[in-house]
């Protein structure tokens, strides 16, 4: 779980001052999220592993210009959902780069079933429910986050939860 | 939605290995300049108060350039510290800036851009393109309505001019003959791919695309949620940046991200280029009351003021690079090896406003 609000702000700063044990407690409360945004938007546990550690890279260089007065979670978000869909179209428009099989963990065979349907929607679709129910973001910030209208996030929010619960009847 | 991605655990020691070093490898921000930035800032504040209630103003806001610049900055722009000359223009008109210094007014045009080798000048006004020499003498011309950003490509003996108007893409041969539209296009500059054959990037909307002007063939379309600010190739022509202050990508050729920058909450980029011969990218990043100008590839500071850089250059061998700090009134000169940093203040007295930078041509 990501720490409190003032616990970010005291990793961040003291990260920024140099104390790696800081900047790790900053990376684990985040990489977990990450990760799983990540590998929600892409269906490939390798890619998701190389965005969410991307990201943190990104974090790292950004580090001294990070404004300590804003939240690191969404920015950190931000980059990994962007970064997935990028993959996740680039994936589809190479069809020979499929996804070799990853090893599933054991989950109830209906989590299964609703994330391989969440895989069958489109990547911009996936990113929105992925913001919305996994990382639990409002439709307003999800708009901030990935720099779109408002109305775009909620007929996306809208038609990916039509389209899986078409596919799951 | 509970959920656990695969192998979570050890994906994260992994990251975290790879993470930690890149951690211990930062350099951090020197302490007393992180916090010098509250200082400044107050000295902004209080400066800006003063200028608005006291007679003397002006004076105060001469000193508070003053203050924020390169210190021992020469007084006037004396000469360049590489070959070559910079085009610039703004509302003083557009200028040409030799190497010893003496700069030649060309005109009242909005925009301009040199051609390949530096012999002329494409330049615009509210409704014609064209084309003049560097004494400034009219070669051409070619009424449009409302033209912009031309950009000259080519050979000695076979160039065009991309441009746009009327919200749409023009190219026309160097000597002003041929013109036509290839596309609607959104005001970005367009941008020529470097080496042979006659390929450019233009944006309609939110998507850049990359057309090969001959045959008419899109051979990149990327779409993403902003309208680009800025176009550029590196110099093999094997990479395209799209700038945007919130989000910037570069693609190969086959459109695939190569490198992308998403700045942080409450900061934002404002220019990005190229390292000439070579794949490197530089940014200018806002954040806070100050602007610093850093490698993308390892997080690197160059060079860090301020208030507000806007632009960034780099000479024609590619050993220096200008920075554009209107707060300060001056442009920088920044050498990395060895290191060596060169001021020239008053910048907007010498052209009539601070000026956007249009190129910086042609060594030898």
């Amino acid at each position: 779980m990501a720490g409190s609000g003032r616990d970010e702000r005291a990793w961040v700063r003291r990260a920024q001052a140099g104390s790696q044990s800081d900047f790790e407690a900053l990376f684990r409360a985040h990489w977990g999220p990450a990760y799983r945004a990540a590998f929600l938007v892409v269906r490939d546990a390798a890619a998701a592993e190389d965005i969410a550690q991307e990201a943190f890279l990104a974090a790292v260089r950004a580090l001294d210009r990070f404004d300590r007065g804003r939240p690191f979670g969404p920015w950190l978000h931000r980059i990994v959902v962007n970064r997935a869909i990028d993959w996740a179209r680039a994936r589809a428009l190479r069809p020979e780069a499929e996804a070799v099989d990853t090893p599933a963990p054991a989950r109830p065979e209906r989590d299964e079933e609703l994330l391989r349907e969440l895989g069958r929607l489109s990547p911009e679709h996936r990113a929105v429910i992925v913001l919305r129910y996994l990382l639990e973001y409002t439709p307003g910030e999800i708009a901030e986050l990935l720099e779109l209208p408002r109305g775009t996030v909620n007929s996306r929010l809208r038609r990916g939860l039509d389209a899986l619960k078409e596919q799951l009847q | 939605m509970k959920f656990e991605a695969p192998d979570e655990r050890a994906a994260e020691d992994r990251a975290w290995t790879v993470v930690r070093r890149a951690y211990a490898e930062r350099e951090p921000v020197a302490w007393p300049r992180r916090h010098a930035r509250p200082l400044v800032a107050g000295a902004l504040v209080a400066a800006a108060v003063a200028a608005v209630l006291s007679p003397p103003g002006r004076s105060v806001v001469h000193s508070l350039r003053k203050a924020v610049g390169v210190q021992g900055a020469q007084t006037e722009l004396f000469s360049l510290p590489a070959p070559g000359r910079l085009l610039v223009s703004g509302s003083g008109g557009t200028w040409i800036v030799n190497r010893d210094g003496s700069r030649r007014r060309l005109g009242s045009y909005r925009d301009a851009g040199f051609s390949p080798h530096g012999l002329f000048v494409a330049a615009t006004k509210p409704s014609e393109l064209v084309a003049v020499d560097p004494k400034g003498k009219v070669r051409w011309t070619l009424p449009r309505r409302s033209p912009r950003f031309p950009a000259w490509t080519g050979s000695f003996t076979d160039t065009r001019i991309a441009y746009l108007a009327g919200g749409k893409l023009h190219v026309v041969a160097g000597d002003g003959t041929g013109d036509r539209v290839l596309d609607r296009a959104t005001p970005v500059a367009p941008a020529w791919r470097p080496g042979p054959g006659f390929v450019v990037a233009y944006a309609r909307g939110a998507t850049a695309i990359v057309r090969d002007v001959v045959s008419g063939q899109v051979l990149l379309r990327r779409s993403s949620p902003m309208r680009p600010r800025k176009l550029a190739w590196s110099s093999d022509g094997k990479l395209l940046l799209v700038f945007k202050p919130y989000g910037t990508r570069v693609y190969d050729a086959r459109g695939k991200v190569v490198a992308q920058d998403d700045p942080s909450d409450a900061t934002f980029d404002r220019d990005a280029a190229f390292v000439p011969g070579s794949h490197g990218v530089l940014f200018v990043r806002a954040a806070g009351d100050g602007s610093n100008v850093f490698r993308y590839a390892d997080g690197r500071t160059i060079f860090r003021g301020t208030g507000d850089f806007n632009q960034l250059a780099f000479s024609p061998d590619g050993r220096w690079l200008l920075v554009a700090w209107p707060t300060a009134n001056q442009w920088v000169f920044v050498r990395q090896h060895p290191r060596k940093i060169v001021g020239a203040a008053r910048i907007s007295g010498q052209f009539g406003g601070f000026p956007r930078i249009e190129g910086w041509c042609c060594a030898g």
